[in-house]
């Protein structure tokens, strides 16, 4: 046992001259976590606008007035432009997309229940796909306010009806335009009555559907994230396990590449207190790691775990997992450089499959399948279940034993092939 | 000491050791003397138990073989490339290899102390071994070789890429070894260090011992006859002979002898002689 507690004193006092794995262990993780949590902080001053160029090619009152609505939106950042510069801004990269506003716009719009509906073109910047699918809710969102705004007045509403009963009339006769126009004179006449329901209560506006947005959690008085470090801790702290795992490993092939792991080889030591010895100070280097990002966080970025043994557990299975990893890493390769090259060629797809880098829900199904393979997700759940998920002792075993087992088999694996000399 | 009994060793199709029977005596300085290559290296790592031959046996003393722990912590290791951790200094490179031999505690300390100022590193004791230069590392490798005062130590080609003031250090030191009675295998190719250093040589080249012994009696059955190198009437006369103050008289008789020098066989045309071949080709 000596003999492995030297080994392990040694690696760690290595570990602590070494600047960058340093860097990399305890300063890049910290930079993450409080990076990813100000941006998730949920400060709505603070989101990010999508920047929009609008081309009002309509130019009636009623184009006018939905480019002012999305100029006045607090989801875009928006300036009027006309269509050449418009899409010169998105070309350049200056601007996201361009929101066009067609000639015929306000003619469609004052069209209800008939005709082609009002349309909107969206050219955007091919490589700002993902915000595509955003613009195109904002704006629906933003149609559907103007419809609510166009239906809450009353008179607005039956001049819209009166124009379009007026076109029915001269329109060719047909079963469908006399349905229509049987269904608009009775829209006609509820909108010209007094503004008061069935139940004889004053009406309020339209509005097609309210959305309320509220957090999971274990019971309605059970533990929820309380700011959004509770939730980027657990990522930063896995980038921490990544970066001193790497250090580790890496730290194996060099002592493999200088002689000095031959060395303890003529040493009257054993395979097992060699491979110990490593294992003992890449645990110890990531209990150290975790404890004090978990104290960090603690003091300065108030996260209050719902429970500190289950964190306990979840850091511990977190660190024998990726302990596991290091002796893979170590045999990646002969050299420290191919060893980083294939260790970060591996880790980073651990991490970005584990939701390290981004969130899981961005990223396509069978990608999220794959997650499950990922040491990293496991680990980010059991720190979360322990954080703020309200995850009972029953509820920890399925991640904590995950990881003990991908653990295991790790170790296993690149003890089988660990090689003392090149 | 130190026995090996028909031990063969290859790496794949290379034959790096072919059928050597050798046996190390206590307290002498033995040297293995030949080429890079030659299968040294390789003869040292099965000593020490890092490699198992395919063949044959190691033995030291009546212990057995030097791949049990028991038996290895008898044995320290200089090797030929210099294992010390950069990033420790001296003082705790040293604290670390006497934990892997065993040390610990007031002896621990007694022994880094002692080591360090055998190899004259005391006053650097606490600088890292990255502000070293080649030759301190060197005399370092010695420090940690010796820490644990072993019966028997391996040194692989010690004396590489060392600057003579620390070359010079490092042959005292291995003196004063044997004088302490302890048991040293010297691998060298530097054929005026074996012959300096060591009792006993054995001479390998392509995984064979090809010859042991003193270096007087390799010399004798292996080397040339001495050659007297005589300057007389303007020319350089150069005389194979066992006789050379006989040579000279004669030589001195008939006519005046300007310049003359006497020429000793060497280890290296023993290596020729047995080889074919110089020791640096």
């Amino acid at each position: 046992m000596l003999t492995i507690l030297a080994l392990a004193q040694k690696d760690l006092r290595i570990l602590v001259r070494y600047k960058s794995g340093i860097f990399f262990t305890l300063i890049w993780p910290l930079m993450i976590a409080v990076m990813f949590g100000a941006i998730f902080s949920g400060d709505s001053d603070r989101m990010a606008k999508i920047k929009v160029a609008i081309v009002d090619e309509d130019a009636t009152p009623d184009s006018s007035r939905f480019a002012e609505r999305l100029e006045k939106s607090s989801e875009f950042e928006a300036l009027r432009a006309n269509r050449e510069q418009g899409m010169t801004l998105v070309r350049k990269g200056r601007q996201t997309a361009v929101i066009l506003i067609p000639k015929g716009f306000s003619e469609a719009s004052s069209r209800l229940f008939y005709g082609t509906p009002p349309r909107v073109e969206v050219w955007i910047d091919p490589s700002r796909k993902a915000e595509a699918g955003m613009l195109q809710g904002l704006l629906q969102k933003q149609a559907a306010e103007r419809m609510q705004t166009l239906l809450s007045d009353r008179a607005g509403s039956r001049d819209m009806v009166s124009k379009a009963l007026d076109e029915i009339k001269t329109a060719p006769p047909s079963e469908g335009n006399a349905a229509l126009g049987r269904y608009l004179g009775e829209l006609d006449r509820f909108l010209g009555t007094p503004a008061q329901n069935a139940a004889g209560k004053q009406m309020g506006s339209w509005q097609p559907l309210e959305v309320t947005e509220k957090a999971i959690s274990a019971g309605p008085s059970g533990p929820h994230p309380r700011n959004s470090f509770e939730i980027t801790f657990p990522q930063g702290i896995l980038w921490g396990i990544i970066g001193c795992v790497m250090t580790f490993g890496i730290g194996i092939v060099s002592e493999r590449t200088h002689g000095t792991m031959a060395r303890l080889q003529m040493a009257p030591i054993s395979r097992f207190q060699l491979l110990a010895g490593k294992a003992l100070a890449c645990f110890a280097a990531l209990a150290v790691l975790q404890s004090g990002l978990f104290l960090i966080a603690r003091l300065i970025f108030h996260v209050r775990p719902q429970s500190w043994p289950l964190v306990f557990m979840a850091g511990f299975s977190a660190a024998a997992a990726f302990v596991g990893i290091m002796m893979l890493v170590s045999v990646l390769g002969k050299t420290e450089q191919a060893a980083a090259g294939a260790g970060w060629a591996v880790m980073m797809p651990v991490a970005m499959l584990g939701g390290g880098m981004i969130p899981l829900f961005y990223m396509p199904s069978w990608m999220a399948v794959a997650g499950n393979f990922s040491p990293a997700k496991w680990a980010i759940l059991a720190m979360e279940g322990a954080i703020w998920r309200g995850f009972s002792l029953q509820e920890m075993l399925l991640p904590c034993g995950i990881l003990l087992a991908s653990g295991a088999a790790c170790f296993l694996a690149g003890a089988r092939a660990f090689r003392p000399t090149s | 000491m130190l026995k090996f009994a028909d031990v063969w060793k290859s790496y794949g199709n290379l034959t790096a050791v072919a059928g050597l029977f050798l046996e190390v005596r206590r307290g002498e300085i033995f040297g293995l003397l030949g080429p890079n290559g030659a299968g040294k290296s390789t003869t040292v790592h099965m000593a020490v138990g890092v490699l198992a031959p395919d063949k044959g046996t190691v033995t030291v003393d009546a212990l057995g073989t030097p791949s049990l722990p028991d038996v290895r912590v008898r044995i320290g290791v200089a090797p030929q490339a210099i294992s010390l951790y950069e990033s420790l200094t001296g003082e705790e490179n040293l604290a670390f290899f006497g934990r892997m031999y065993r040390l610990h505690g007031a002896r621990l300390r007694a022994r880094i102390n002692s080591a360090l100022q055998f190899v004259g590193l005391t006053d650097r004791k606490r600088d890292l071994i990255k502000t070293y230069s080649g030759g301190m590392k060197r005399r370092l490798n010695l420090a940690a070789a010796v820490l644990h005062e072993p019966e028997l130590i391996l040194l692989d080609e010690p004396s590489v890429g060392v600057d003579p003031q620390s070359r010079n250090l490092i042959f005292e030191n291995i003196l004063q070894l044997r004088s302490q009675g302890r048991t040293i295998v010297y691998t060298t190719h530097y054929m005026e260090e074996a012959e300096r250093l060591c009792d006993r040589v054995g001479i390998m080249d392509h995984g064979k011992l090809l010859a042991v012994g003193t270096v007087p009696e390799l010399l004798a059955q292996r080397g040339s006859k001495p050659e007297l190198v005589v300057e007389t009437n303007g020319k350089e006369v150069r005389l194979e002979t066992e006789d050379p103050l006989g040579e000279l008289n004669r030589l001195a008789a008939a006519g005046p002898v300007a310049n003359f020098r006497l020429e000793r066989p060497t280890l290296e045309q023993v290596f020729l002689n047995l080889t074919g071949r110089k020791l640096r080709d």
